[in-house]
């Protein structure tokens, strides 16, 4: 817990300086609202906030688990089998360099402004890191250990459950972490397409009404949403793979 | 009684490279047997076709009078790095094994338990691979290959990475461990003092193509120690293994 003490002072540095800016230069609040009138902004409205806190929070963990409910056994089809490995993943790594959220509007207009669209246009976003990276994990056995497993006469069953999958999850937990990041971004442009709540909604508004309070508000709860979901699933790392080197050595300093 | 090891006229190719031409061996059970020569002679690919885990091109190989065409449970195998799989603790990567065979944990779990003492493994039942020396990470390598007491142990240079201290002590291990299961040993190795000092018969090898130069004994009688390796029949072993070795432009 010590070890939060540094990025909290770099925070308490951040808001200081913040702060003695607004101050300093006097810089009128619509463009640079003090901290303590964001602070009142989110405590007076924070039911309201919250409000749209939920829906971009549930958008974002829709698109994220359908990224991997569709990633990682699309991962495993690439791996097992050649066809299918020749065929998509050119593809797939060609559309790294596509710019996913450019299909946001025809996702629009294909679902409309429900739910749906927010889900899957997050998920086009979240999705390819976690593919990219089980492919990579999968395929990262050394060839002594494939002979070991060969030699010990392993179903393809037991050589995927007993040696391929644990392999592949520290590449594969890397993979989650990108991914859930680009999950929030995801949501918040899939509200700027078209929405009527959510923190990507409100941005606009703010935005529109030169609320600059309320965008710091937002953006605030959006680093916090950003924040905790990232933590949250390198908890789960944690637990789920205690004896990976980048789990184990976590405390070691050079 | 047949041979435990038998390679009649083995050509191993890769595309164009002749990894190994016209092999013949024959090792009989319960012998140890060390095969030298310098890197990229074949000696890997010799194991592996012993072991099952590559076809011969031309010739045949046999296993206890079986003709080998993909890995069978006669062999144990301990590779170059111990290859143990870092989230299961030494019991249960030792029980790798017999895991895949599908036998239950109760009836293993006696074995296992000699089988970690036999290595002088005991009070480290628990720990993960991450937690142990480079030494004992090859001695779980060895319990996982003996575990299903297989009638041959194949060994591809396990203590190449280890420093010489250890490197000694784990072949005194492995002397005495030859001489209390009376397995038949396939020793790859590049050094010759490791080839002489474990080996009733040392293969030397010469590279591209891999072929057998020479079969010598070392008739130094058991157990050994690294001490004696003043005794004459162990000077006379490695001079000659230097010989060919020479001859042969394998001396890099």
């Amino acid at each position: 817990m010590r070890d939060a003490a540094y990025p909290f002072a770099t925070f308490v540095l951040f808001v200081i300086a913040w702060y003695g800016a607004a101050v300093f230069f006097d810089i009128p609040p619509y463009l640079l609202p003090r901290p303590e009138a964001v602070i009142e902004r989110l405590v007076g409205d924070f039911g309201y906030l919250m409000r749209h806190t939920w829906v971009t929070t549930y958008e974002t963990l829709g698109g994220f688990f359908l990224s991997i409910v569709v990633g990682v056994p699309l991962a495993f089809l690439i791996v097992s089998s050649r066809v299918l490995d020749k065929a998509i993943m050119p593809w797939l790594i060609l559309s790294q360099t596509f710019p996913k959220v450019a299909l946001a509007p025809l996702i629009v207009v294909w679902f409309g402004l429900g739910i749906t669209p927010k889900i899957l246009i997050t998920f086009l976003v979240a999705f390819f890191p976690i593919v990219i990276s089980t492919v990579v994990g999968l395929r990262s056995m050394e060839r002594e250990m494939l002979e070991l497993a060969t030699s010990m006469r392993a179903s393809r069953f037991q050589l995927f459950w007993k040696f391929r999958f644990p392999l592949a999850l520290p590449s594969l937990f890397s993979g989650l972490k990108v991914s859930v990041a680009f999950a929030v971004v995801g949501a918040v442009i899939a509200e700027w397409v078209g929405a009527t709540e959510g923190l990507g909604y409100l941005l606009l508004v703010a935005n529109a009404n030169l609320d600059t309070t309320l965008l710091f508000a937002v953006l605030a709860i959006l680093t916090v949403i950003g924040v905790v979901l990232y933590y949250g699933v390198e908890i789960i790392e944690t637990r789920a793979i205690p004896w990976h080197a980048t789990v184990r050595l976590k405390d070691a300093s050079l | 009684m047949k041979p435990a090891i038998r390679l009649e006229n083995v050509t191993k190719k890769f595309d164009e490279l002749t990894a190994l031409q016209s092999v013949g061996l024959s090792v009989e059970k319960g012998e140890f047997i060390a095969v030298v020569g310098s890197s990229g002679c074949g000696k890997s690919t010799l194991l592996r076709l012993i072991a099952g885990l590559l076809p011969a091109t031309e010739g045949s190989v046999m296993v206890n009078g079986h003709h080998i065409d993909g890995p069978t449970e006669d062999v144990g195998i301990a590779f170059q790095t111990p290859v143990l799989l870092p989230w299961r603790t030494v019991r249960e990567n030792i029980a790798l094994p017999l895991e895949i065979q599908g036998a239950r944990r109760a009836s293993y779990e006696d074995a296992i338990g000699r089988m970690i003492d036999l290595v002088g493994l005991k009070g480290f039942e628990d720990k993960q691979p991450h937690q142990l020396s480079g030494g004992m990470q090859q001695r779980v390598s060895l319990c996982r290959a003996l575990i299903h007491d297989p009638a041959l142990l194949l060994m591809d240079e396990p203590f190449g990475a280890l420093d010489a201290m250890t490197r000694e002590q784990m072949n005194l291990e492995v002397q005495r461990i030859w001489m209390e299961t009376g397995k038949t040993v396939v020793l790859i190795t590049h050094s010759i003092i490791e080839a002489v000092f474990l080996a009733d018969r040392v293969v030397v090898m010469s590279s591209r193509p891999g072929r057998v130069v020479d079969v010598l004994d070392v008739k130094v009688p058991r157990p050994r120690s690294f001490s004696n390796l003043g005794d004459p029949g162990f000077q006379e072993a490695s001079d000659r293994i230097r010989e060919l070795m020479n001859a042969n432009g394998m001396v890099e």
